[in-house]
């Protein structure tokens, strides 16, 4: 996440806010909302359920303000509490039914590499693109699309990852490595030219 | 496509495992060896690198009503500016 004002810092802002200033609220809101938002769908795959994580989380946010410690980055903290959000919308829904990775085994198959027909440069209006990427990453277990997303995806560092997905750092770079593989094999199968 | 101590598949195994990071230590010598002098493994390379830059590249922007929508949650659709 991006701090998109040199004028003020998130902390200054964080204090005003907990003395009382809505301005300063608002203003925090507006800096992280846009990555909230996108970061919910990313994880949920679908606008509905992100934009209900992302008023969850910001919701949150305002109640919790004040336990805010600053040892940790706001933008972690909010990763942490939309995680959190989506999780529970996960376990809400009725039917999920992920893709165990624990046969590492058959993750990588060198028998089978082909080229693609599509280039990430295509994404753009192509909507059969992106029913795949949703197919595929719908298949992985709630924990290793969280790593995927946050450490690949949004570029965080493996040690915020693994504070924000509350997982070692070994377990963080297992399930990046299973998340790759995984996804990788799905896009294979209908990516191939 | 395979080399004597290092196998196709321990290379994808490691692409997997350390893509985006440091290659330069004396573990990933006989990776990039290997690497190097393989179609199959760069063609595999490549496809694990599009796959990251697929999920990088869709995003979904928050439109005006949603954004309204979360202020007045707030309680802070006042202040918007």
């Amino acid at each position: 996440m991006k701090d998109t004002s040199n004028k003020i810092t998130d902390e200054q802002l964080i204090a005003e806010a907990v003395e009382g200033s809505n301005k300063a609220l608002a203003e925090l809101v507006k800096r992280y909302e846009q990555t909230v938002y996108n970061f919910a769908f990313k994880v949920c795959r679908n606008k509905d359920r992100a934009e209900n994580a992302m008023q969850e989380t910001f919701m949150s946010m305002v109640k919790s303000l004040k336990q805010f410690s600053g040892k940790s980055k706001l933008s972690t903290w909010l990763y942490t509490i939309v995680s959190n959000h989506c999780l529970m919308l996960a376990r809400s829904q009725k039917k999920y039914d992920y893709t165990s990775l624990e046969n590492e085994d058959g993750l990588i198959n060198d028998k089978n590499i082909l080229d693609w027909k599509f280039s990430p440069e295509k994404l753009a209006d192509n909507e059969e693109l992106k029913n795949i990427l949703d197919e595929a990453i719908s298949k992985l277990p709630h924990d290793y699309r969280v790593v995927f997303i946050l450490r690949d995806v949004e570029g965080l560092s493996t040690q915020e990852t693994s504070e924000i997905a509350k997982l070692t750092v070994p377990a963080v770079k297992s399930r990046l490595h299973r998340a790759r593989a995984f996804l990788r094999n799905e896009l294979n199968k209908t990516l191939h030219v | 496509m395979k080399k004597q101590t290092t196998t196709c598949k321990e290379v994808m195994s490691h692409i997997c495992d350390s893509l985006g990071e440091d290659l330069n230590s004396t573990k990933c010598t006989n990776i990039k060896q290997h690497l190097d002098s393989c179609p199959t493994c760069q063609k595999y390379f490549e496809s694990v690198e599009s796959t990251v830059h697929f999920y990088k590249k869709y995003d979904v922007k928050l439109d005006n009503e949603g954004h309204e929508r979360l202020l007045s949650i707030l309680g802070l659709n006042d202040l918007d500016e």
